[in-house]
């Protein structure tokens, strides 16, 4: 990180002063967010019974985790719908932010489209996801306007309480947030650079893929980071939209909690985390953000 | 790009993508007129009514669907997102008031404050209640859901100052103090003025995100519920119409409060193009 501010140039800007304009914001992570992830971590090798948990170190809560199906399934299972979300977004996110970044000429319309894409966001999330209830149910929207068209005999049931449903759901929600990053990236390219190459005699898709596409890699990063973070955090949708069939590794953390479970609550809280850290530390690899941005 | 048969193709694809985003969303507005009590969550609608919307403000007759549970999670829900707003943005702004000169460490604060948006609210949530369990805390809304609303909304009006303050002249402030003003006074005539669009916007961020979140709340929120809790314990029994005309409601509450940012930030705009055009006919 690089702040070009002169040094010490203002009255707030002392030694003691920084220090002081700090203190409250590092204290309220340490305590209320460092401090509960060590927890989660420490809990996890508490001593699990029925009734309660007591703080003697043992393996025994990794073990179940690791021996269970049922369990080690839902980390599969966790990993398996991220990584075809997080595809589905790219493809399906990518030309939108093509056509909004690049095609579209002109700040006010660019900005009226991606202020469109966000407006959605404006109703309650968990009344967003009810919502693809009433849609993809057996007698729902789709079902009604696809047989309107004669393009199907009878209703599609695998819309709704299957993983089909719930990866509908999870890509309407989260699509935008891959669309924002790359269509800022996209909207940053010199147009001179890309008529420099037509001049030259490049065709569209050498364009695309020498000029476009790896100036709005950051933006797919990013946008994978965002996108990352929170499908694998997920579990309302999963919950609404699977009619509870679809345990990811977040809805066996909220019915662990449920049953008091804490020490196994916190295992698949870890393995989580560690889920998430692979994954953006990977992401990272591809591109060098601060380099970028 | 000039390829005009390209730039169709892309603009149907674009308006089918926002079809998708708001197929939820229109479904929602038409369901919320269902006729009531009988007609539920399904399509077609029987027959128009505004059953649902009187139903959620008690105005309907007692019928075998229970109301909403929701005029106090309501001002649970609000109260709590007002705090978080005030909170985050003052801690917000004064960490990126620090970050205006380099400091040793500067990397790992900025880390620090950004990970509080990353971190699922799930894995927070369950962090929190075991640190209130061993230290025999009760989990409240106002307590242990209120912090990890700081934790998640800061970061935002953190990384919006932040954003400010890099296009920000420190010699502005220099100046004003050179001259003989008084640093509380530089701080509200000349500093506040020119953040005041950030500020405006961290609080925007931080109220709706504070008043939509879910997870932290769920695991840390106590028995008292806020809005999205009591709108996530229908999520066991059947759904009725009357969610939907809640999430009609809610929308509409959400433009109000966007159209309220518009005016101040408008008003502001302004504002400082008068004082601009002013002090520039002083000079002439």
């Amino acid at each position: 990180m690089s702040f070009d501010a002169p040094k010490n140039s203002s009255w707030l800007l002392g030694r003691n002063k920084q220090y002081f304009l700090l203190a409250p914001g590092v204290l309220w992570m340490m305590l209320f967010l460092v401090v509960p992830l060590g927890m989660m971590v420490y809990v996890s090798f508490w001593t699990q019974t029925t009734f309660a948990i007591h703080s003697d170190l043992t393996l025994k809560s990794w073990q179940t985790f690791f021996a269970s199906e049922t369990y080690f399934g839902a980390l599969i299972r966790t990993v398996r719908l991220w990584m075809i979300t997080l595809l589905l977004t790219i493809v399906i996110g990518y030309p939108t932010a093509l056509f909004i970044g690049q095609f579209v000429r002109g700040k006010t319309t660019q900005t009226i489209l991606l202020v469109a894409c966000v407006i959605p966001f404006w109703t309650s999330f968990l009344i967003r996801v009810l919502a693809w209830r009433p849609m993809l149910g057996k007698e729902g929207a789709v079902n009604i306007i696809l047989e309107k068209f004669g393009l199907i005999d009878a209703p599609i049931e695998v819309l709704l309480f299957t993983e089909l449903a719930v990866l509908i759901g999870m890509v309407q929600i989260y699509v935008v947030f891959m669309v924002g990053p790359i269509a800022f990236m996209l909207a940053r390219i010199d147009q001179s650079l890309i008529e420099a190459a037509r001049d030259l005699g490049a065709s569209g898709w050498t364009i695309f893929r020498k000029i476009i596409l790896p100036l709005s890699l950051p933006g797919v990063v990013v946008g994978s980071i965002f996108v990352s973070v929170m499908v694998l955090g997920e579990f309302a949708t999963s919950s609404a939209l699977s009619g509870r069939k679809v345990n990811l590794l977040g809805n066996i953390i909220v019915t662990q909690v449920g049953s008091l479970k804490w020490a196994f609550a916190a295992v698949i809280g870890v393995v989580l985390t560690a889920v998430m850290a692979l994954v953006i530390t990977l992401l990272l690899r591809i591109v060098d953000l601060r380099k970028e941005l | 790009m000039n390829q005009p048969f390209l730039r169709i193709i892309l603009g149907i694809y674009v308006a089918c993508f926002l079809a998708y985003l708001y197929g939820p969303f229109i479904v929602m507005g038409i369901i919320s007129f269902q006729q009531g009590p009988e007609g539920g969550p399904q399509f077609p609608i029987i027959e128009a009514s505004t059953f649902w919307y009187k139903h959620l403000l008690g105005f309907a007759p007692p019928s075998r669907v229970a109301p909403l549970p929701i005029g106090e999670a309501m001002v649970r829900s609000l109260t709590l997102a007002f705090s978080t707003m005030v909170v985050s943005t003052v801690l917000g702004t004064m960490t990126a008031q620090a970050f205006r000169t380099q400091f040793k460490g500067s990397g790992i604060v900025f880390y620090l404050v950004v990970l509080g948006m990353m971190v699922p609210g799930v894995l927070l949530g369950l962090g929190m209640s075991l640190v209130a369990n061993q230290l025999g805390i009760d989990r409240t809304w106002w307590s242990t859901a209120f912090v990890l609303h700081v934790v998640y909304t800061y970061p935002f009006a953190f990384l919006v100052m932040l954003a400010i303050f890099n296009r920000f002249d420190g010699r502005i402030e220099e100046v004003a103090l050179t001259l003989g003003v008084t640093p509380s006074r530089t701080f509200r005539k000349v500093t506040f003025p020119i953040i005041f669009p950030g500020v405006l916007s961290a609080m925007l961020f931080a109220f709706t995100l504070s008043y939509d979140e879910f997870p932290r709340t769920l695991f840390t929120g106590g028995p008292d519920v806020t809005m999205p809790i009591a709108i996530y314990g229908t999520f066991s029994v059947e759904i009725h119409p009357n969610l939907f005309a809640f999430g009609v409601l809610t929308t509409l509450f959400s433009f109000a409060l966007l159209a309220v940012y518009g005016l101040l930030m408008t008003a502001f705009v302004k504002r400082a193009q008068t004082l601009t055009t002013g002090m520039q006919e002083e000079i002439e």
